[in-house]
């Protein structure tokens, strides 16, 4: 069992604001041989740099940068060591500093926690954040071994070399303690890859019914093929700064109010009981009621206490009081349907073993009470990991700041990447949105980071 | 000086963009060191688990998979058999393997809650259907170990 010690849960300080100035990405795909990894973080560069209606020139950004943190999940995957250096170089910014980050899926959340950290104890003023993968150059069958060697390999790797099976583990679990039905988790996969459908930049877009997601091959029982992240090859880039600078660069900067990370054990096995750490929409009233014969522990297989960690610090750090009515946006780590329902819960959405609410009830919907994963998610549009964590931001920047349509509805953009605009395009733009929050989360819920952004004036 | 280049040539996958083949043809040698003793247990036939010996620390459960220090107190464990019996805590039987699996699918995995051990070690099921709740017992692959986690399965008891 877990006891917290009077530091543990010391609230984490910014000693000044952080500020998000622009946003880039390229496309993603399964396989992308025409660029190569340096061309991939480029373009997502120049992206940021040339197309958020910045006030300064690309000449006086790259003469205002002091930093730069990289974002890449496996070396093994892009089989190149330092891979960062080489991306530094070809960027254009030796000799400056820069270090890279890596915490498997949640890389992209923690390198934008290591950014805003230079930034907000003055370290830095401006810091662009690059993340990437390329996981092409290998078959699936091998992807998906390299990806499982992110469990432990002496204990767990072996036993099917597939990270979908120790999802598919929990869900089994959670299905049982929380008798929530199938269609609900495969509700979350049709809405993901059905906002996927607006975005120029997905991988997996599609139209699917509840029944397409369950008459679908299985991976590892339950989980099938559509209810399972993408394997992506692209880049996202955003743009940290501090007050001054934000302010110099761009009319409408968005405030990084909170970032904070959680973790647990690697092996999922290894997660012992404790009582449940409350979030400040929580008392122990909420739970009053919540152990009974079939679940008798927290937080099991069901629960991830890396994100109910990172979600506890984060709401205390931003005073966040309850996230469905402070925030207007949401995107989550939706790796597996299984893992967005576990995490409404670990955030607070809705009490342990309610998560399904959220998504029965529309609440996680476009012109639901907090839209969630509308760039289409891990599952619709992207996951090439180390840049995931960062394009979650970058979308929620630009509904932050009203620029959704500028970034997903113009034909051009999507004939950049070869795609067509749908007939039936919808604009996802939520009206006014002010606050919005991200989940970045690795493992089976080893890293967990939680950031919450919001609209700045001044 | 003459260099010359020893002839292998790397496989073209693609002209346009030009796109190669890199070989790989090593392998890792990997040691398990202190937790070797719970694979050799495996070959024997034993589930070794570990326990601390700290008298001041809270945990008193065994540990499995095992750890040769206490992640609570940081002192040396000390090995203990395991109970050999368990109940499938959950499951799910993969279809799908990556790469290196070394058995054919589908083959069930499940998770497995022991009396008095702190864990719910993965495992797999050799013979039958999994559901939660199921007792089992562990059985060792003695003959032919493969010297992986893979030596221990449960079947239904």
């Amino acid at each position: 069992m877990i006891k917290f010690g009077p530091g543990n849960l010391r609230i984490p300080r910014f000693q000044r604001p952080v500020y998000v100035v622009a946003g880039g990405m390229t496309d993603f795909r399964k396989r992308y041989p025409e660029k190569n990894t340096c061309e991939l973080c480029t373009e997502a560069l120049r992206m940021a740099v040339e197309e958020n209606d910045l006030k300064v020139s690309p000449e006086e950004f790259r003469r205002s940068v002091n930093w730069c943190v990289y974002s890449q999940f496996a070396d093994h995957f892009g089989d190149q060591l330092l891979a960062a250096a080489k991306v530094h170089d070809y960027l254009g910014f030796d000799p400056l500093g820069n270090i890279e980050v890596k915490t498997g899926g949640a890389t992209g959340g923690s390198a934008v926690l290591a950014a805003a950290q230079a930034v907000a104890s003055g370290y830095a003023s401006c810091v662009p954040v690059v993340g990437w993968e390329r996981m092409d150059e290998v078959s699936t069958k091998v992807g998906n071994a390299y990806i499982a060697s992110a469990a432990c390999k002496d204990f767990e790797s072996e036993l099917g070399w597939m990270y979908a099976s120790y999802y598919a583990l929990m869900a089994q679990r959670y299905q049982f303690e929380n008798e929530v039905p199938r269609e609900t988790l495969a509700k979350i996969a049709c809405k993901n890859h059905g906002y996927a459908r607006f975005s120029p930049y997905s991988q997996n877009p599609g139209d699917y019914t509840v029944e397409d997601i369950l008459k679908n091959d299985i991976v590892s029982d339950p989980l099938s093929f559509l209810e399972c992240c993408v394997m992506s090859v692209g880049a996202a880039v955003i743009i940290l700064a501090d007050e001054e600078t934000a302010f110099k660069m761009t009319s409408n900067p968005v405030q990084l109010k909170a970032i904070c990370g959680g973790t647990h054990t690697l092996r999922t096995a290894d997660r012992r009981h404790m009582p449940i750490l409350l979030l400040p929409n929580e008392t122990e009233a909420t739970y009053k009621d919540y152990f009974n014969g079939k679940r008798n522990e927290w937080p099991g297989f069901s629960s991830f206490l890396a994100a109910r960690m990172a979600a506890y610090l984060a709401y205390n750090m931003a005073g966040i009081k309850d996230p469905v009515a402070d925030f207007d946006l949401l995107e989550t780590h939706d790796a597996f349907t299984i893992s967005d329902i576990q995490t409404y819960e670990d955030i607070g959405l809705r009490p342990y073993g309610r998560g399904r609410e959220f998504i029965d009830s529309g609440d996680a919907y476009f012109e639901g009470r907090l839209p969630t994963n509308l760039s289409g998610g891990l599952i619709g549009t992207m996951h090439s990991v180390g840049a995931t964590g960062i394009f979650q931001l970058a979308e929620l920047l630009w509904q932050l700041q009203g620029k959704w349509e500028k970034f997903h509805a113009d034909p051009e953009r999507w004939a950049r990447y070869g795609k067509t605009k749908p007939k039936d395009f919808r604009n996802l733009q939520v009206p006014n949105a002010k606050r919005a929050c991200a989940i970045s989360h690795a493992g089976t819920g080893s890293h967990v980071t939680v950031a919450i952004m919001e609209r700045a004036s001044r | 000086m003459t260099v010359e280049l020893n002839g292998t040539t790397a496989e073209i996958v693609s002209d346009e963009p030009l796109v190669i083949k890199n070989l790989k043809n090593w392998h890792h040698t990997h040691s398990y060191g202190g937790w070797g003793r719970f694979f050799k247990g495996l070959r024997e036939g034993k589930l070794l688990a570990t326990r601390c010996v700290n008298p001041v620390c809270r945990e008193k459960r065994l540990w499995l998979p095992p750890r040769c220090d206490c992640p609570d107190c940081w002192s040396r464990m000390e090995w203990t058999p395991a109970p050999t019996i368990g109940e499938i805590f959950t499951h799910s039987t993969v279809q799908y393997p990556g790469a290196l699996f070394r058995a054919d699918p589908p083959c069930p995995l499940i998770s497995v809650s022991i009396d008095g051990v702190c864990t719910k070690l993965m495992s797999y099921l050799k013979d039958g259907t999994p559901r939660i709740g199921m007792p089992v017992r562990a059985v060792f692959n003695t003959k032919k170990p493969t010297n992986t986690i893979l030596d221990l399965a449960w079947v239904p008891r």
